[in-house]
């Protein structure tokens, strides 16, 4: 490629393509394409996948794109006239049911004490704030099985069921998850200035009146990414819930899938539109609110 | 609304401190009760009476959900715990550092014995035996795997966090779908990625590599000692990137652009520019996620779990407290080997720490 050549001749669409096509600029093509590539495909697999007939799931080779969308898979998920109705209607249920109040107790819980720490001053604080972020150290294999213990006494003593019963399950959530919420909530306040919610003290807010009418207000985009990150980690949890429930009409999403999955005849299709139901909900979610979440994540949101 | 104000009127009757005026010049009524309720009423006392009020649901539930679990499982690591012994859990018998040593001597956990044709081998041909053939046990695989897959995650994240830096058209969309491995439910992705890697040749991987001629016959990879922990360590880093991707990224567009200029006038080129400009600015958020990876990686269960059960070589500390304490039903034996699992991470962080301030003092 010299000067006086291109100069002299009308340039052909290659010659155009080959001068802004550096090394520089088709690594970085390369590379992108790749990540975008290892992302996406198995996204499009599982959704693709989950809307294949069992002959095109069974075939010899693997069919890249289905011949229509068949609702077999679904079928056998919802239908109870299927054969191998799963029943994944409960599941969805079991597993809204301990996600959503985990998520709206977090949020409420981790509003009152992230305001303590981020603008009372009280002994004891920093323990206390120190000894919150330990948990981060602490192996979720190794507390669950003194947790079990521990509840299946205190099970005995008030009489609850600790296995197959969702409501303890949305207190070890709670217990996992508050810790997050509480310290990208403590941050989130400290940005806050302080100013405002002098004038409404001085004002003649209560304490109480001033979080709820100027702090809360002025923190919507963290208060929604904490309750976001709590109801996701609760959708998506898999160990506490494998650990604590036996009984299939208990089962929450991930330990349904489980199940299907390691059923004797392997129904690969069937375990993609369960893992479709699964993950696009709060992939929408997410993509949905990516501005406001963003942050949350690089602040430790979802610990994994 | 409740507030302060409302909350002390019951506790005090009005006109309270017009009596306390006259009574604080008697020296006898300066009595401790007196001294007391003044403290109680100052407004100092008052916010820690309502800061402990507002964060006690939360105390009391990770301190009875994690911390007091936490301690308690020191205490049943001395102990024998069997699944029948949960309802009376303190008169199970101490037995000292039984426990401990059950599990270090456990097959499962020590490394096994070397593969049959070591003696034999050559230096390549010992690594590989090592690599595929051996059974390093639980403690060098934890070791292994949480290393390594923390690496290749930071690397990863460094990659694209480099390639986001670059301003194009459609950034924004990709930065967002960027993040989607780390958000999505690991069922998912976990059985999304065995049916890509199934060993029949229907499997998506399989396929490529039969028609590309690679392989000539379908392979099980994630059965295969070596290969399963490698395929398990990749997947970490395609799960877990994101995150290393976010911190970086953030620091990277904090870089002073004024620096990139001189080091140009200076003639660097573009290598030159990232090693000596954009690696220092970068060591210590990218020291900060590896701590921090590091710690969840170590204790990671799930995805081994689902991705291959722990069979083939994957089988890490994690995997092995569950089998352990909900397999064996032996509580005192899982949680031995949970704190072997935590004092290992501790001990390391200790390390890492003590490097890493040497390091900052230095610099």
């Amino acid at each position: 490629m010299s000067h006086t050549a291109a100069s002299q001749e009308p340039m052909s669409a290659l010659d155009r393509m080959s001068r802004s096509l550096t090394w520089k600029r088709f690594i970085f093509l390369i590379a992108l394409f790749m990540f975008l590539a290892l992302i996406v495909f198995p996204f499009y697999w599982m959704i693709s996948s989950s809307f294949k007939t069992r002959a095109e799931i069974g075939a010899r080779e693997p069919v890249y794109i289905p011949e229509s969308l068949n609702l077999d898979a679904y079928r056998e998920l919802f239908d109870p006239s299927h054969p191998s109705f799963q029943d994944f209607g409960r599941a969805i249920f079991n597993s809204l049911l301990v996600a959503i109040p985990t998520s709206l107790i977090a949020v409420i819980l981790s509003i009152l004490g992230a305001y303590a720490i981020a603008r009372l001053a009280f002994p004891g604080k920093n323990i206390m704030v120190n000894g919150i972020l330990m948990i981060y150290l602490f192996p979720g294999v190794l507390i669950i099985i003194p947790l079990f213990a521990m509840l299946a006494r205190l099970g005995t003593m008030l009489s609850f069921d600790v296995q197959d019963n969702l409501s303890v399950l949305v207190f070890t959530y709670l217990a996992q998850t508050l810790p997050v919420a509480l310290y990208m909530l403590v941050n989130y306040f400290r940005t806050i200035p302080t100013e405002i919610e002098q004038a409404g003290l001085i004002d003649g807010c209560s304490r109480l009146g001033v979080i709820w009418r100027i702090t809360l207000p002025l923190a919507i985009p963290a208060v929604i990414s904490v309750g976001i990150y709590t109801f996701m980690i609760a959708w998506n949890e898999f160990l506490y819930a494998f650990i604590f429930l036996n009984d299939s009409n208990m089962f929450t999403m991930p330990i349904a899938v489980n199940t299907i999955f390691n059923n004797p005849t392997p129904r690969p299709h069937v375990v993609m539109a369960a893992s479709t139901i699964m993950t696009l909900p709060v992939m929408f979610l997410f993509l949905a609110m990516e501005r406001y979440l963003a942050e949350g994540l690089s602040a430790g949101g979802v610990k994994g | 609304m409740q507030g302060t104000e409302e909350r002390s009127v019951p506790c005090f009757p009005q006109g309270y401190a017009m009596t306390s005026l006259t009574e604080s010049t008697d020296v006898s009524k300066s009595s401790r009760a007196y001294r007391w309720r003044r403290r109680w009423k100052s407004q100092e006392a008052q916010e820690t009476r309502l800061a402990w009020l507002l964060i006690l649901p939360t105390a009391v539930i990770v301190l009875g959900l994690v911390v007091f679990p936490a301690i308690f499982s020191i205490w049943i690591s001395f102990h024998k715990v069997g699944l029948g012994d949960l309802n009376n859990v303190f008169d199970t018998p101490f037995v000292g550092l039984d426990n401990f040593k059950s599990v270090v001597n456990d097959f499962a956990f020590k490394p096994g014995p070397l593969p049959p044709d070591w003696a034999e081998a050559n230096f390549f041909q010992k690594i590989w035996l090592a690599l595929t053939k051996w059974n390093w046990g639980a403690a060098i695989t934890t070791i292994v795997f949480s290393f390594t897959s923390t690496v290749w995650t930071v690397l990863l994240g460094l990659g694209a966090s480099l390639l986001l830096n670059h301003p194009f058209r459609g950034r924004g969309i990709t930065r967002a779908v960027f993040l989607v491995p780390y958000i999505a439910p690991i069922v998912g992705v976990a059985f999304v990625w065995r049916w890509i890697l199934d060993p029949r040749p229907s499997g998506v991987l399989n396929d490529v590599l039969l028609n590309l001629g690679l392989i000539d016959l379908p392979v099980a990879y994630l059965a295969q000692r070596g290969l399963a922990l490698l395929l398990v360590i990749l997947f970490t880093g395609w799960r877990y990137f994101p995150f290393a991707m976010l911190m970086i990224l953030a620091r990277l567009q904090a870089i002073d652009k004024t620096m990139y200029e001189a080091a140009r006038v200076d003639g660097a080129n573009t290598w030159q520019q990232f090693r000596h400009v954009t690696l220092p600015e970068l060591r210590y958020v990218i020291g900060a996620i590896f701590l921090l990876r590091l710690m969840w990686t170590f204790n990671k269960f799930d995805d081994i779990f689902l991705l291959t059960g722990g069979g083939f070589g994957t089988k890490v500390l994690p995997i092995l407290t569950v089998e352990f304490s909900f397999r064996l039903r032996d509580f005192g034996k899982g949680a031995a080997t949970g704190m072997i699992l935590l004092v290992m991470l501790v001990v390391f962080l200790l390390v890492y720490t003590k490097v890493v301030m040497k390091n900052v003092e230095e610099a």
